[in-house]
């Protein structure tokens, strides 16, 4: 037929007779007709197949399209001390981010670019977060560009929304931590999450966008605090602006920390401890309740600004905090180990009644040093220094004069006089605590070491020898612990032998008040030491503080029976001239009233001395305590 | 001028066509309703815009209409010289958007001259085939003929705009077959085609001009992303269903995520918001339209007549098709606006001058 209508002959049978002129322009009118018919034909065979045949499948991804799950965040709980005064708020901060889905490519640049001037930011640097978060095609989370801008730079975008395409305000809430540094340890800070993290969270619902708790009760109590994010179904046009909503489901609010803290002693004890320390670099002072196993109080020096990590925190204050010898950072008080020094001389002793080594009539005289002649070669004779000559001490004068000859004879033994023995008392230290964290509900708790001979040689390729078990009995040498462990070996001692738990949350309260958890007092066990040679071992420590020639004497409180320790442990170089060591760390525990022990007190000092900087700490602290007149409810 | 024609007209062409803008109209109001325009000041918005230009384009229906066509057969080479001048002149001075230059800017409006040298074309081939009646069956008026639409072809292919490029080239080849040309020359010319067209893009093109051409070709490189908006267009007539989601219902459309959906992607508006209904109400307009001036280019009482008519049959046919075909994803993207329908003002006075044209031959047919 086209042939035809074309006009050619050659391909057609002579015998046909060509059309008329007539004709031909006929055919070639109805060959247009059929042109008009097939073509649209074709176009309504096309609009079928896709509006009527497959129409439910277009409309299914028509309302993907325009509707969007969107996660409300909740609000976050705060915190209180134990007396209902807020350490914790939420304030309202405005963050610009960005919906890579509703930013076109081509305009990305410059998006970018205004946005970049608005926010007073390098372009590359607002375009980069963008290009990372296509590269891992999670394009409908939107990108934090910039946190904690002001309210005018917020509108200002808001305004000119239409030039910013996927480009959104927000408001997010951010902490403000009301206590100042003395509580930067113990509440933390939250942060934006990173990578890991999300990664390990995703299913719990957390966002890339999300801020959570870094350290402090803010990490530990991450679940508690955070809340239930709520879901919107929300319509959006083309640019990601929402339009309208569908349905949402609201978010449920954190719960409320209430901390076993006293924000009035925390005061106090920080004051004290600041007062007395001297040159040290940093130092802990903890108070907690005997019989609850409640910190009352928990200060390690010197602390942080936590409203730093509310915002991007500024590289200068950031390298400042990582490179300070003080290591602001490092909660000193179970993150950080030191040997304990004379205050270890309650577990020698304790152990040493128990194993019937000693009675509190075992008297021991030191004239200022020990002398031990070396098993392999009897020629070298050993000698092991007291820090004064002390003449004839019995149990109780050892305790409270804390003589050294006294606990290095109970460790080891000397000739015919019988030792604990290493293995002995590094099993009594066990059973009170050291070796092991203490489990209180705060980040970054280290367990620290309990030497044995096997330790040693597996550390050292060492042999242990009889001076090892010396060292040991009065706290030098090996060990390492935590202040916290040492104040939880005191607060056994003070309440007939049970090792508890340390609290530093008391509970947890719904938005309405309402107790949701309570957290009651833990036993973690009984040491093995009967309540008799803890009240012996008590008896001593009472001297040192009431007895003229006692260490603690610094340590007492009018009218009240207290018992205390000392230590003061050296560390680093030994002078070869003096056989001093070039440092030594305070150390002071207590606890009061005797008769019916309330509150166990641990000062440490970096740098200090136990009877000179530790115990007119702890000192000042028990008086302060049992002056207010009121007791810790 | 004659003003006896209203007595002699096919009113059905006008009323198709007056259903048309009006459909258009109210796609173009209901496109426009959540879009930036919806701020703006009321003389900017496309739809009274598209009244306007309608309203010029109908005096133009009317002079067209009144307008002895066979004046027009006369006026031909200069109407030819004059578009391609304008071709030129757009090249020079055109204003540039979306990487293409397709507009003058007037005074007041915007002159787009690739609409206009449509017409012009169609007119020129009709005059130049009706010229030789006799002689049409050879090669050498085809390839005369080919040169005419050739040379404002190879310009708007440089603004660049492929589309248009190929409108005119189906009218040439639509004129072509009408006017009698035998089919193997066709077979011919294609053969030539094939060796001269990389010549030229080779030797001929500037680097930008190719850079250009490779955009256009290339979906993924083309700055408006029209490889995003094909697949809005295709979600928004699929989701329109069987009766469509209703005027100013479409959430593709009202949430924006048509692009250019008051122009090339109109269509996509209509099947969202009237369905497979709507759909058809419009190609039925379409074909009352080609089919009434199919009858009344076989009545023309000259081959001029019959030819005008023809070409411009054509040029509606396929820039319908090539627009509703792109929309449905039948065909690669290539920007054809939708005769009467798409907001755009040389494109709607260009296609109401066509109808005109169609009147005046319809008014004028011949007694046998």
């Amino acid at each position: 037929m086209l042939t035809t209508l074309g006009g050619g002959t050659k391909f057609k049978s002579p015998k046909r007779p060509r059309l008329t002129p007539a004709a031909a322009i006929r055919l070639r009118f109805w060959a247009l007709r059929a042109a008009v018919f097939l073509l649209f034909g074709i176009l309504i065979v096309q609009l079928w197949r896709l509006q009527v045949v497959e129409g439910r499948v277009y409309q299914t991804r028509a309302e993907v399209n325009r509707v969007r799950l969107q996660t409300i965040p909740p609000i976050r709980g705060v915190v209180f001390d134990r007396n209902g005064r807020q350490l914790v708020r939420n304030v309202p901060s405005f963050v610009v981010s960005v919906t890579p889905f509703d930013l076109p490519i081509d305009q990305q640049a410059r998006v970018a670019e205004r946005l970049a001037k608005l926010l007073n930011m390098l372009p590359e640097d607002v375009e980069r977060p963008i290009a990372l978060r296509r590269l891992r095609g999670e394009i409908f989370q939107p990108v934090i560009i910039k946190s904690g801008i002001d309210q005018t730079t917020a509108f200002i975008i808001e305004e000119n929304n239409d030039k910013l395409p996927g480009v959104q305000v927000r408001t997010e809430s951010v902490r403000q931590y009301l206590g100042g540094p003395i509580y930067s340890h113990i509440l933390g800070y939250t942060g934006r999450i990173t990578e890991e993290e999300y990664q390990a969270l995703r299913h719990l619902g957390y966002t890339l966008n999300d801020r959570l708790g870094k350290t402090g009760v803010e990490l530990t109590f991450e679940r508690v605090l955070r809340g239930q994010p709520g879901k919107e179904q929300i319509i959006v046009n083309a640019t990601g602006r929402q339009v309208g909503e569908l349905d949402s489901i609201a978010p449920v609010p954190g719960d409320n920390l209430v901390l076993t803290i006293d924000s009035d002693l925390q005061s106090f004890v920080a004051d004290a401890v600041r007062a007395t320390m001297g040159n040290s670099k940093y130092a802990v002072g903890i108070v907690i309740h005997v019989k609850t196993g409640e910190l009352l109080a928990f200060v390690s020096l010197p602390g942080y600004d936590n409203n730093l990590f509310s915002g991007p925190v500024p590289e200068k204050e950031w390298n400042e905090l990582l490179t300070s010898p003080s290591r602001p950072l490092v909660n000193h008080g179970i993150s950080d180990n030191f040997p304990p020094g004379s205050i270890f001389k309650l577990i020698t002793g304790a152990a040493a009644l128990q194993e019937k080594i000693a009675t509190v009539d075992t008297k021991i005289f030191s004239k200022g040093y020990l002398e031990l002649r070396s098993e392999i070669d009897p020629r070298i004779i050993y000698i092991f220094r007291d820090w004064g000559a002390h003449g004839w001490l019995d149990f109780y004068q050892a305790m409270a004069r804390s003589g050294d000859v006294y606990f290095y004879q109970l460790a080891g033994g000397h000739y015919d006089f019988p030792g604990l023995g290493a293995e002995r008392l590094a099993a009594y230290s066990r059973a009170f605590g050291l070796g092991e964290p203490t489990g209180v509900d705060l980040p970054g708790e280290v367990g620290g070491v309990v030497p044995t001979p096997a330790w040693k040689l597996r550390e050292f390729g060492e042999e242990w020898y009889t001076g090892d078990t010396y060292n040991m009995g009065i706290g030098q040498g090996f060990w390492a612990v935590t202040p916290l462990q040492m104040l939880m070996v005191v607060t056994a001692f003070a309440n007939g032998g049970e090792l508890l738990r340390p609290l530093i949350v008391k509970e947890i309260r719904d938005p309405n008040n309402n107790v949701v958890q309570r957290f009651e007092r833990e036993v973690r066990r009984r040491v093995p030491v009967s309540v008799d040679n803890l009240n012996e071992v008590s008896r001593g420590m009472v001297l040192g503080v009431e007895w003229e020639q006692g260490t603690a004497r610094e340590a007492f409180v009018p009218g009240m029976r207290i018992a205390a320790k000392t230590g003061t442990a050296e560390f680093g170089q030994r002078d070869p001239r003096t056989g001093w060591y070039e440092s030594q760390h305070g150390w002071c525990f207590a606890f009061g009233p005797v008769e019916n022990p309330e509150i166990a007190v641990l000062v440490f000092h970096e740098f200090g001395s136990g009877g000179q900087t530790a115990a007119p700490a702890v000192g000042r602290i028990l008086r302060y305590y049992f002056s207010r007149g009121q007791l810790a409810r | 001028m004659d003003v006896r024609v209203w007595r002699t007209m096919d009113p059905l062409i006008v009323a198709a066509m007056a259903g048309l803008i009006v459909l258009g109209l109210v796609l173009i109001y209901s496109a426009s309703a959540t879009g930036e325009w919806a701020r703006g000041p009321l003389v900017d918005h496309p739809m009274v815009r598209q009244l306007f230009y309608a309203a010029i384009g109908f005096g133009a229906l009317l002079l067209a209409m009144m307008l002895d066509y066979r004046l027009l057969g006369r006026a031909a080479p200069v109407l030819y010289a004059l578009a391609v001048l304008a071709l030129i002149a757009v090249l020079v001075v055109g204003q540039e958007s979306y990487g293409a230059k397709r507009w003058i800017n007037l005074p007041v409006v915007q002159f787009q001259p690739s609409e206009f040298s449509k017409l012009v074309l169609i007119i020129t081939l009709a005059k130049f085939f009706a010229d030789r009646e006799g002689s049409v069956r050879s090669l050498r008026t085809l390839t005369l003929s080919l040169l005419l639409a050739v040379i404002p072809m190879g310009l708007i292919f440089l603004e660049p705009d492929v589309g248009t490029t190929l409108v005119v080239g189906a009218i040439w080849l639509g004129m072509a077959l009408m006017s009698g040309i035998p089919l193997r020359y066709f077979g011919i010319l294609t053969l030539a085609g094939l060796i001269v067209l990389p010549l030229i893009y080779e030797f001929a093109l500037q680097d930008y001009q190719r850079a250009r051409i490779e955009t256009f070709l290339d979906p993924e490189r083309d700055p408006l992303g029209r490889s995003y908006n094909l697949i809005q267009a295709e979600i928004s007539i699929g989701s329109g269903g069987f009766f469509g989601k209703g005027l100013m219902a479409g959430t593709q459309t009202q949430l924006n995520y048509l692009r250019v959906q008051t122009t090339d992607f109109i269509f996509s508006v209509l099947g969202e918001e009237l369905g497979f209904l709507g759909g058809v109400l419009l190609l039925g307009l379409f074909t009352v339209i080609l089919l009434r001036a199919i009858g009344a280019a076989e009545r023309a009482r000259d081959p001029f007549a019959r030819l005008l008519v023809s070409g411009i049959c054509i040029m509606l046919l396929v820039q319908t098709t090539i627009n509703i075909a792109v929309n449905t994803r039948l065909i690669p993207a290539t920007g054809v606006p939708l005769p009467f329908i798409s907001a755009g003002g040389t494109s709607l006075i260009t296609c109401m001058i066509a109808i005109g044209l169609i009147e005046s031959v319809a008014a004028r047919r011949s007694r046998g």
